[in-house]
């Protein structure tokens, strides 16, 4: 075992002794940045030995420049080294590197040094590389072993070799300063913003195999300063150095550093697009179904911890979709593990939420509903062309990576077929509904300070904000509270902004003076008032994409809805189309909102009018649609009639029809406050 | 006058130089310098505002091109070398902007082609360059690389940046000290939103140029203009983000229906027309480098430019820097 502490003692004082030796010229040729470290770092160009001298004591004895000078000097007196290695690296490639760093071909730079024990270790590690699109730098034994195991070298393989031994591992930091010099805006002798860019910026790590002498101990060491991981395999202690081993090195480092490699295609025998999203798989089309009724099947996502997360695994338990009789139910278990560093526990019903969007990409699959009233269809024409369940997987596990980058760094999915592995996973599986229902009770509007707003549509109504909040989803019911909150942690120059609520200014109407003030800014003057739980007073601009219309029918003295698939007239006189070419563009109507249909099941819907008495109206496939859950809310409430009374079209088509029908079932709303 | 052509802006539109002469470090003639307004499109009452530039649009392989552009220039259409002369010396275009049409060809991958292909251009012409990449993703490293790398030096204006795709472009920028183009689909928040990405990367604010896109005239045209024109005002509010100057090019206009199906002897008069009220309307609303394909559109543009600067509706400043009617 090699003691780094004492090694970057002894290296140190050697280097010290080294560079006072120093007589000859040092200079690199095919390059504007004269010695790059040194020159980035104070602004010196070095010659000869009296600048390379103040340099070394202008930056407090740094080794990274010693060494710099040293090799600089041995290169001007020996001439460029011979192939395989490369040596000091001209502007010209520099630029190309740099350009590919920015527009992320290479995703980050390793630089691997020392002697590897056997070949295969370089190799398995220098693969999975290559894999991750970093491009590696190799300095020592390490050029040898991989040459010996028949590895191709070269910038071409993304497998440079800079030298025969570790010390020329300096060029990799020449590198990073002139990367930060062309690219960054770092002017040389910008000390601050160098090490900022190399630590924020510069996505690099080291990987260091045994063998390293005193003075490239202390190199190695010294590029710690840059933000740089040094991570050893082994015979190095003492030290803040990461001890890993090969099998783990690579996906530590990346870790480290934030690099994450982003999936462009999912390798399964058919399409995956939002194209498909909206097909259906009927009976006479489906080679199997799950779920549904027929059979047990539930969907689960959970985060876990980044190292039991292994990226990309798909894991099949029970039988395989050919194992499987065509046109038969059978069980299933959607389970997807998530890691990353920025992922919250907060955030898994909402990514849950994204498997129903995600299996209906695929060409031949097909999802409704969620948890475990799941029912999914895969359908006999992808099933010909070779779909098993296992690419269900591979494809949920690709679209979660590249539709959420930022947020996660691994998905695996595990695909349980065998009924009684999904029952016991199910009851497992409703213990964290259960948790979650719980916490999701608690998240009120009333209980966070932030709402999100969004400005999508300002595109074509270009004074439209909607504002979201825990109980209120966006108009489009695309985007909820959450999926605010996590689209500007992702992207925090985007459409949706945090909004601090601020001072109450009518607790039932939902109007907040923090609210008012953002929403004035972002409409651009054009709104001074908006109530978040009010259809009457200062509604909510709608843009065009409002899934229902809610609107005041004064007759009845109450408020129907009507949803966007429905074509027929309503008892307003109107059509939805209508109605949404009246209250749409931007516009604030008092008396009509846009809503999404989950805001019908809010505490918050209605508050401002008196709550969900009021609703005497709404089509029949929309009440068909929230049946389940609003009957079960209705219950809850003490009000198990009221769903039965509200109308539809099979009963009022007019307005003279709902005031007949009104009566007879004896609805709330006729005996409640006016509305007018 | 009595009027204050300011209304109380205090921002500038920032400036962007496009091209470098020989004493800059290129080969260009001329370079320009666009921004610096302070108030609306000729409304300036600086006697060294300038007109907004026109540049002519080109290709290196014609199949991609409009049937009336081939018709009308006839052979000149599959020599770009030749094309881009013609611009400069026949036609008065002020810019050449170039489409590497010839990577639209399903699986091109002759990168260097693309790097001959610029330097033939950059020999037949002395004017300043707009050069537009690839439109596909998978060979946008190589192929804005190539642009960046052979123009080196030119200052040249590099297209086009959209919101999932300006990493290349924006490398390019950066490693060879090019400026780009910024486009948004006719949104001024997605138009801030892209300008900050790209600025994140580490492109300057000097060298953006904003493609808030433009569509025919009576063929969503006004959504157009209704974003330069917020874009503009954004800018001289003081919005740092949205303060770039503008570029618009109307390809549509030469696809549209009543160009389309005109008369064939009327056709080539059709589509000047329709450039040109488009060109002019964008530049009204704030654009300050006019794109079009057909060579009459140039001259018409230019003349246009001109006698609004210096006509007798508005008390201007005539280019001899005298005061006008």
């Amino acid at each position: 075992m090699t003691d780094v502490e004492t090694a970057i003692k002894n290296g140190e004082a050697h280097l010290k002794t080294m560079i006072s030796t120093i007589k000859h010229s040092v200079s690199y040729d095919e390059t504007a940045y004269h010695l790059p470290i040194s020159f980035a770092l104070t602004g010196i160009a070095v010659h000869d030995q009296q600048t390379a001298r103040e340099v070394f004591e202008k930056t407090g004895s740094n080794t990274l420049v010693a060494l710099e000078c040293i090799l600089a000097e041995k290169t001007a007196a020996e001439g460029r080294l011979s192939s395989p290695f490369t040596g000091f690296i001209d502007d010209t490639v520099i630029r190309k590197l740099g350009y590919s760093l920015v527009d992320s071909s290479i995703l980050g730079l390793a630089l691997v040094l020392g002697k590897p024990p056997g070949p295969d270790s370089a190799s398995a590690i220098c693969r999975e590389l290559q894999e991750k699109y970093m491009l590696t730098f190799l300095a020592g034994d390490v050029v040898t072993s991989l040459s010996g195991a028949g590895v191709k070298l070269g910038l071409e393989y993304r497998l440079v070799p800079l030298g025969p031994t570790p010390s020329y591992g300096i060029h990799f930091v020449d590198i990073i300063a002139r990367v930060a010099m062309m690219f960054g805006g770092v002017t040389p002798g910008d000390i601050q913003r160098l090490l900022t860019y190399a630590k924020e910026r510069a996505k690099a790590i080291v990987i260091v195999y045994p063998g390293l002498t005193d003075e490239e101990i202390a190199f190695v060491d010294g590029m710690r300063v840059l933000g740089f991981p040094i991570l050893s395999l082994g015979d190095y202690q003492g030290s803040t150095w990461i001890s890993t081993t090969p099998d783990t090195v690579v996906r530590r480092g990346m870790d480290e550093k934030g690099i994450r490699v982003h999936v462009t295609a999912i390798p399964i025998p058919m399409g995956c697009s939002p194209a498909f999203e909206g097909k259906s798989i009927r009976k006479e089309e489906m080679y199997v179904e799950f779920g549904g009724g027929r059979s047990p099947a539930f969907e689960l996502l959970q985060m876990g911890p980044a190292d039991e997360v292994q990226d990309g695994q798909v894991t099949v338990i029970g039988p395989e979709i050919d194992a499987m009789e065509e046109g038969r139910a059978y069980p299933l278990a959607i389970m997807v593990k998530v890691a990353g560093k920025m992922m919250k526990k907060d955030y898994e019903p909402i990514l849950e939420r994204r498997i129903h969007n995600f299996v209906n990409y695929g060409e031949g699959s097909w999802h409704v509903a969620q948890r475990d009233i799941i029912w999914v269809r895969i359908s006999k024409e992808v099933v010909a062309k070779g779909v098993k369940i296992e690419h269900l997987g591979k494809l949920l596990a690709g679209k979660f990576r590249m539709d959420f980058p930022q947020l996660l760094d691994a998905v695996s999915v595990t695909l349980i077929t065998d009924e009684a592995q999904v029952l016991e996973a199910k009851k497992e599986a409703e213990h964290v509904y259960e948790e979650r229902d719980a916490r999701i009770k608690d998240m009120r509007d009333s209980e966070v300070s932030t709402y999100y707003s969004c400005t999508l549509c300002q595109t074509f109504a270009p004074n439209h904000v909607c504002i979201i909040t825990p109980e209120r989803p966006a108009l489009c019911g695309a985007i909820s509270w959450l999926d605010g909150k996590i689209a500007y942690e992702i992207s925090p120059s985007g459409a949706n902004q945090p909004v601090e609520k601020g001072r109450v200014i009518n607790a039932l109407n939902g109007e907040f003076e923090g609210v008012n003030k953002f929403v004035k800014k972002a409409s651009h003057g054009e709104i001074d008032r908006c109530s978040l739980y009010s259809v009457m007073e200062y509604p909510m601009t709608c843009c065009g994409c409002f899934e229902c219309i809610a609107l005041m029918l004064p007759e009845v003295n109450g408020i129907m809805i009507v949803h966007r698939e429905f074509k027929g007239i309503t008892p307003s006189g109107m059509t939805f189309s209508t109605l949404a070419g009246t209250i749409g563009g931007g516009a604030q109507t008092p008396g009509f909102a846009g809503i999404s249909k989950n805001y019908i099941l809010s505490d918050r819907f209605l508050q401002g009018e008196g709550g969900i008495e009021r609703l005497v109206w709404m089509p029949s496939a929309l009440k068909e649609e929230l049946r389940t859950r609003l009957s079960k809310k209705l219950t809850d409430q003490d009000k198990p009639d009221l769903f039965e009374k509200i109308a539809d079209e099979t009963v009022a088509t007019t307005i003279e029809d709902l005031i007949g029908y009104l009566d007879r079932v004896k609805h709330p709303a006729l005996a409640m406050k006016p509305l007018v | 006058m009595g009027y204050d052509l300011h209304f109380g802006w205090t921002g500038t539109i920032g400036r962007v130089i496009l091209g470098a002469t020989r004493a800059e470090g290129g080969t260009r003639k001329t370079s320009y310098c666009i921004g610096g307004g302070t108030t609306l499109p000729f409304l300036e009452p600086d006697p060294l505002s300038k007109a907004p530039l026109v540049a002519l649009e080109i290709c290196d392989d014609s199949e991609f091109w409009s049937p009336i552009i081939r018709n009308y220039c006839g052979d000149l259409v599959n020599n770009v070398g030749a094309w881009a002369n013609t611009a400069e010396t026949v036609y008065g275009a002020d810019l050449v902007r170039l489409y590497l049409t010839s990577t639209r060809l399903r699986n091109f991958s002759d990168i260097a082609s693309i790097g001959k292909t610029i330097e033939s251009v950059l020999r037949s012409t002395a004017l300043p360059l707009i050069i537009e990449g690839s439109n596909e993703p998978r060979i946008d490293s190589e192929v804005f690389q190539m642009c960046g790398e052979t123009a080196q030096g030119e200052r040249i204006l590099l297209g086009t940046a959209e919101a999932d795709r300006y990493r290349s472009i924006a490398a390019a920028a950066l490693a060879y000290n090019h400026s780009l183009i910024a486009q948004s689909p006719i949104d001024v928040n997605l138009a801030k939103q892209l300008n900050i990405l790209v600025r994140e990367i580490g492109v300057q604010r000097d060298h953006i140029v904003i493609d808030p896109y433009t569509g025919a005239l009576g063929y969503g045209f006004e959504y157009s203009y209704s974003a330069m024109e917020r874009i503009r005002f954004s800018a001289l509010k003081g919005d740092a983000d949205l303060s770039m100057p503008m570029i618009s090019s109307a390809i549509d206009s030469l696809a549209i229906k009543e160009v389309r199906e005109a008369e064939p002897s009327l056709q080539d008069d059709m589509a000047v027309r329709w450039e040109f009220y488009t060109g002019l309307a964008a530049a009204v609303a704030g654009a300050e480098i006019i794109c079009v394909r057909h060579p009459k559109t140039v001259a018409m543009l230019k003349n246009a430019f001109d006698s609004m600067r210096n006509g007798a509706g508005f008390q201007g400043v005539k280019q001899d820097g005298t005061q006008g009617a």
